[in-house]
């Protein structure tokens, strides 16, 4: 006769336990031989201090972490960005995996099972574990992504930054381009964001990604700032303001830079 | 707008949004590089607008392949923080471009 049945592992004085049913004991019995098999990889979360999500939430992701767990070979898995932050103005779920050596192909291979298994939107990052953490330290975007984070290990980020003038050129091209070029206006957003992002690194202030975006606000108000978030037609004179405050942006993280180096 | 001056847009726009995709493709390990893919998608949908505004013979479309290549070889020796394998893979990104956008000249033999 086979009986079967599931039971969740506890944690016993010595060693970790699965109970028989008692509604099972006469078919399970002292002595009967028994496998077990793991079915479903409980996920634990690990919340960057301050972060609280409702209960919705940590399932969905509690979930996600379980599926990753049995599909992909990962060191460390994070839920990132907006997901976290917005209550419903999110656009998808960004997932980091750090792994021990990631290619474009292992990144598709995850995305199309994870939409497959949710059918959400999901963005998937795959990192080389030195290669993660050197970025936690010389890149502000890295950075201010991970100031609110879910793992599914416990992981300190550790707060020492450094400055890499190469990197930080990297991430300026695009703002350095709209002085010059007209495109859809969230790449203003986007790009006033980053430099915002960039002079806080630089100036050794806090990342966190609702500050940043208040910041923005401040600095562009509404309208303006609600068309470029959401990518609408903006007219000129708002073009040649946004182009002012990106020229300034610059000149100062240049100055910031210099100093940096002094 | 004169046919020169949307020359000159055009060539402006294909160089930065190619700087931007051969930045992703040479600077690979970077954890934006997609982001960089992107930024360059969005530049060239832009040079694509300025594309349509004329019809361009033969005559333009080897002018246009001389200055893309004289702007974005500019470009690509300022950016510094660009791995140098940038230079190995210029002339097949602006030989893509082109022909994406019908700007291909035929090979002379």
């Amino acid at each position: 006769m086979l009986a079967k049945f599931r039971k969740k592992v506890s944690k016993g004085s010595r060693f970790n336990q699965i109970y028989v049913p008692k509604s099972m004991e006469n078919l399970v019995e002292v002595g009967d031989e028994v496998e077990v098999t793991l079915i479903r990889k409980h996920a634990e979360l690990h919340l960057s201090k301050g972060l609280k999500l409702p209960h919705f939430k940590k399932g969905l992701i509690r979930d996600i972490f379980s599926f990753l767990d049995g599909i992909a070979d990962a060191s460390f898995i994070f839920v990132v960005g907006s997901f976290l932050t917005e209550k419903i103005n999110y656009n998808d779920i960004d997932v980091v995996l750090i792994t021990s050596s990631p290619d474009g192909k292992f990144e598709e291979s995850v995305y199309n099972k994870i939409i497959e298994r949710f059918n959400l939107k999901f963005h998937i990052l795959a990192l080389e574990e030195k290669r993660f953490r050197h970025l936690l330290e010389i890149c502000p975007l890295t950075r201010a992504m991970l100031s609110n984070y879910v793992c599914n290990k416990p992981i300190a980020v550790a707060d020492r930054r450094s400055i890499e003038t190469k990197h930080i050129k990297f991430l300026l091209m695009m703002p350095y381009d709209l002085l010059e070029i007209k495109i859809n206006s969230r790449a203003f957003y986007d790009s006033l964001r980053r430099l915002i992002t960039i002079e806080r690194f630089l100036r050794n202030k806090s990342l966190d990604m609702p500050e940043i975006n208040e910041e923005l606000e401040i600095l562009v108000n509404a309208p303006l700032h609600d068309k470029i978030k959401r990518n609408e037609e903006i007219e000129d004179n708002s073009i040649k303001f946004l182009r002012k405050l990106i020229r300034a942006k610059l000149e100062l993280i240049e100055g910031l830079i210099k100093d940096g180096k002094k | 707008m004169g046919k020169n001056k949307d020359m000159q847009e055009l060539t402006n726009l294909m160089t930065k949004a190619l700087r931007h995709k051969i930045g992703s493709i040479v600077n690979k390990n970077e954890f934006y590089a997609a982001k960089y893919a992107k930024d360059a998608e969005n530049i060239m949908k832009e040079a694509e607008k300025v594309l349509l505004r004329q019809n361009w013979n033969g005559y333009d479309k080897s002018h246009i392949k001389g200055q893309l290549r004289n702007k974005l070889k500019k470009e690509l020796e300022q950016k510094d923080f660009l791995d140098d394998k940038k230079f190995d893979i210029m002339d097949d990104e602006i030989g893509k471009a082109l022909k994406k956008f019908g700007l291909d000249t035929p090979t002379t033999l």
